[in-house]
């Protein structure tokens, strides 16, 4: 029972950071209709900046995140502006996917180029502390990571609530051509909404970081359970992805006790199929899936 | 009974019903038009009908054969033939393959046989000279003008040897001269025993064309009757003018 | 024009093994006919439909395993393995088409991707039966005295064989009423449904062809590789190589997935030669995709054609008239 309890509450944990990571791929699609690939590779080109910024400078890597956000924020910019924004409308969502899974190939390599393949690990004086949350044995990094998440996304809500800008963001989410006759200039709200997904890839990479050992590959075992969370929200459905990674979390969790890790992988992989097959437009919303 | 009836047609999107609890009897053999103000719901009856949507809910019968629901494929082959709003053809085949996409394959041998049968082709390129673009024949359809493209779209259609066609906005976006010569054609091809329903927003070209009228508005009729009776109809009045 | 194309590209895969200056060379070719093989079966979905699959090496991974496990588990002859386990693959493509064909764009290569990820794990862990992360060694069908230069000049010519076999079932596709209603459905799904085409069947007759011969693919290349690690085997890179390829060439034309397996394939294996086995290529790969993708997405062979026939005089007339039509309008 406390087995199972614990799992849960690691369940939700790492749900917290995949629905942190699921947000920035609906802003992606949300605003350019783009499913990004390289959403996870940017994940972890932040996981070995926030290592290389520890090892380098001996200073705690959530310090890295005052250069990785503005830095993975252009870099967001950029990418819609000058890769995604050239693409004919016509073929977009094919030709965009094919264009950001280079770009994931692309990191990828250059990662192994400067970095080696060599698994790296942060050395943190915290990395073994363990806290007793309603009786489960949680390690700190992971609670850190979860916050990190919790706070990311509140940021985010209140951002896309309360701002002007976050109004436009969801005028353009909801209807770009609608958004550009009130006046909204969709194409650098475009590019923002990119800004901004890749700032939570910034986030989620640092909080990965702390408690994962990275290589340059690990962004496959990333992209797949992504992709399924995304898919089983709803495209475009920010609050169905966050649903979804918070059951698909702890679902993957639960079942690593009968199972072990490897085949506790393949419940992303079942919930997606499941998901094509009872209702192809997912379950939370998003009623653009089938289409794109 | 023979065409089409369509019974308490029900379609919903998030909560807002398109179509709601339409039942509407078409005109066999005649020109029927379909109007309504913007989102009426003209264009899901349309999809709901043709099998690109799956309604919620009533039945849809052709010539007393239940289709609701039935994939959009076997209902065009039961002789339902559609244009879409805006025009839509296969950008990259030729005129040509644009009209031969639409023979029916018949069994799995036959459909590896190929596509440029002589009698097919042939008339495909009867169809092409019927709307008068057969010298555009091997002419990739993104190169053709917006009109051709107009064209080769209902030639396209026609391919299919449907004798019920539905026409969502014919007369749109395109020049005076072409509106004519489209309603030319589909007089002629009335003539000849097929039947249409059109979406239209033209009021000239539905008073001039139609035999019967239908008017939607939320989602239903509201009218239905000869075009001068409907024109001074003082529900269609009020649904117009916003009322 | 085109025959004589034929007849040279024949001779050539007839004549280049004894071309080949030493055995290493008569490999790389080996492995480029491999590639095109496997692009050409991508593209009988790719190509036809639009339906862009980023996990084919699924089905190539599936098609040495099964080649391997049957002659192995089984005893069967490698050659009935190789197309037993080509049909078996064939019938498990079956539910996996049902329901990765059910969405459209993103979506569908979201779920290809998944597919060969899923077989990943499941090839590593299942070890018992597949060798798991050690690997399975597939027994080589020809006798221990037919030498290395010799065998890969067998297999050269095996992968030759298959690719003409199956580029003659593209150009019977092609010009089929099946190939056009694919390329409807390519070029505008609901529209092609609406004209009575039946894209739900033909949608994956074609992703069936191509499973059944990506994996005859895969299976040759694991009775000639002789063997087989999940990680290679069910890798996205094998996938997108076959995207890439196919892209690059053409996908709307019979030969294109051959060009880029040729042109990407000989610059890999080169580069790999050359320079060693590092994670530019990875980069290189992805550079390369992407300006496939952002300046020639139709590939290299329409883009040569349209320039030849911009070049020759008299025949630019139908297109830039109605270009003029298009502006006036």
């Amino acid at each position: 029972m406390s087995l199972v309890f614990q799992s849960l509450v690691l369940g939700v944990l790492m749900g917290g950071l995949y629905a942190l990571l699921a947000a920035g791929l609906t802003l992606y699609f949300g605003v350019m209709r783009v499913v990004m690939i390289a959403h996870a590779a940017f994940l972890v080109l932040a996981a070995y900046l926030a290592w290389a910024f520890t090892v380098g400078t001996g200073l705690d890597p959530m310090l890295s995140l005052v250069v990785t956000v503005p830095l993975f924020f252009a870099v967001g910019v950029g990418v819609q502006r000058l890769l995604v924004a050239r693409l004919r409308p016509a073929t977009m969502t094919m030709m965009s996917v094919l264009l950001t899974f280079a770009v994931a190939l692309a990191v990828e390599g250059a990662l192994g180029l400067v970095f080696t393949g060599t698994h790296r690990r942060l050395p943190l004086s915290y990395a073994g502390a363990r806290l007793e949350l309603f009786g489960a044995s949680v390690a700190l990094v992971k609670l850190i990571a979860f916050g990190l998440a919790v706070v990311t996304l509140a940021g985010l809500h209140v951002l896309l609530k309360v701002t002007r800008f976050g109004q436009a963001l969801r005028a353009t989410m909801q209807h770009r051509e609608a958004a550009r006759l009130l006046g909204v200039d969709t194409d650098r709200v475009a590019g923002y909404g990119f800004g901004l997904g890749l700032a939570t890839a910034a986030v989620g990479g640092t909080a990965l970081a702390l408690d994962a050992t990275i290589y340059p590959s690990l962004h496959w075992a990333w992209i797949g359970p992504l992709m399924a969370i995304i898919v089983v929200g709803g495209l475009g459905s920010v609050g169905g992805a966050a649903i979804a990674a918070l059951l698909l979390g702890v679902g993957q969790n639960l079942l690593q006790l009968p199972l072990g890790t490897t085949w506790a992988q393949t419940f992303f992989y079942a919930a997606l199929f499941v998901t094509l097959i009872l209702r192809p437009q997912g379950f939370f919303g998003g009623r653009l899936a089938q289409r794109f | 009974m023979t065409g089409l009836r369509v019974e308490g047609l029900t379609k919903s999107y998030g909560g807002v019903r398109a179509v709601d609890d339409a039942t509407v009897t078409f005109q066999h053999g005649r020109i029927n038009a379909l109007i309504g103000p913007n989102g009426s719901g003209k264009t899901t009856f349309f999809n709901c009908v043709t099998g690109m949507v799956k309604p919620d809910a009533g039945t849809v019968t052709y010539h007393g054969r239940d289709i609701t629901g039935r994939p959009a494929h076997k209902i065009a082959h039961a002789g339902i033939g559609r244009s879409f709003q805006l025009c839509r053809v296969f950008p990259r085949l030729t005129a040509v393959e644009n009209l031969l996409a639409a023979v029916r394959p018949g069994s799995v041998l036959r459909a590896l046989a190929p596509a440029r049968r002589k009698s097919d082709v042939d008339r495909a390129m009867a169809l092409l000279t019927r709307v008068g673009i057969e010298h555009l024949a091997e002419v990739e359809a993104r190169d053709l003008s917006y009109g051709q493209q107009k064209l080769l779209e209902l030639a396209g259609v026609l391919m299919a040897e449907p004798d019920t066609i539905l026409l969502d906005e014919p007369a749109g976006g395109v020049n005076p001269a072409l509106v004519e010569r489209i309603g030319e054609l589909v007089r002629s091809l009335n003539a000849e025993g097929r039947t249409f329903l059109i979406v239209e927003h033209n009021m000239d070209v539905v008073m001039s064309l139609s035999d019967h009228v239908v008017v939607f508005d939320r989602g239903r009729p509201i009218a239905s009757g000869p075009p001068d009776a409907v024109r001074a109809d003082p529900l269609v009045l009020a649904a117009y003018l916003g009322g | 024009m085109k025959a004589v194309g034929l007849v040279v590209l024949a001779a050539f895969l007839v004549a280049f093994p004894s071309l080949a200056s030493d055995p290493f060379v008569l490999s790389v070719g080996v492995v480029i006919a491999s590639y095109a093989v496997l692009a050409t079966g991508w593209n009988f979905v790719g190509g036809f439909t639009g339906y862009i699959s980023l996990g084919h090496a699924a089905y190539s991974g599936l098609g040495g395993y099964a080649t391997g496990l049957l002659i192995l588990r089984a005893g069967l002859n490698p050659w009935v393995a190789l197309v037993v386990g080509a049909l078996v693959v064939a019938v498990l493509a079956v539910p996996v088409g049902i329901a990765a064909l059910r969405v459209r764009g993103a979506s569908f290569v979201i779920v290809s991707i998944a597919v060969v990820l899923v077989l990943l794990l499941v090839f590593q862990s299942w070890g018992s039966v597949t060798g798991g992360s050690d690997g399975l060694r597939v027994p080589r069908p020809f006798d221990a005295d037919v030498l290395r230069p010799e065998q890969h000049q067998r297999f050269f010519h095996l992968h030759a064989v298959l690719l003409g076999v199956m580029l003659l079932c593209w150009w019977v596709i092609d010009r089929s009423r099946f190939g056009m209603g694919l390329k409807a459905i390519r070029e505008d799904e609901d529209k092609a449904r609406s004209l009575g085409v039946p894209t739900v069947r033909y949608k994956l007759a074609a992703f069936v062809v191509s499973a059944f011969f990506t994996a005859l693919g895969g299976g040759l290349y694991a009775l000639w590789f002789g063997f087989l690690d999940p990680i290679f085997q069910f890798s996205i890179l094998v996938g997108s190589n076959m995207v890439l390829m196919s892209l690059l060439g053409g996908v709307r034309s019979l030969f294109g997935p051959l060009v880029g397996a040729v042109v990407v394939g000989y610059a890999t294996e080169f580069s790999k030669a050359q320079y060693g086995d590092t994670q530019l290529h990875l980069v290189a790969m992805g550079v390369l995709l992407a300006v496939v993708v952002l300046f020639l997405p139709d590939g290299i062979i329409p883009a040569l054609r349209g320039l030849v026939a911009r070049l020759r005089p008299g025949q630019a007339s139908i297109r830039e008239v109605t270009q003029e039509e298009l502006v006036r309008r």
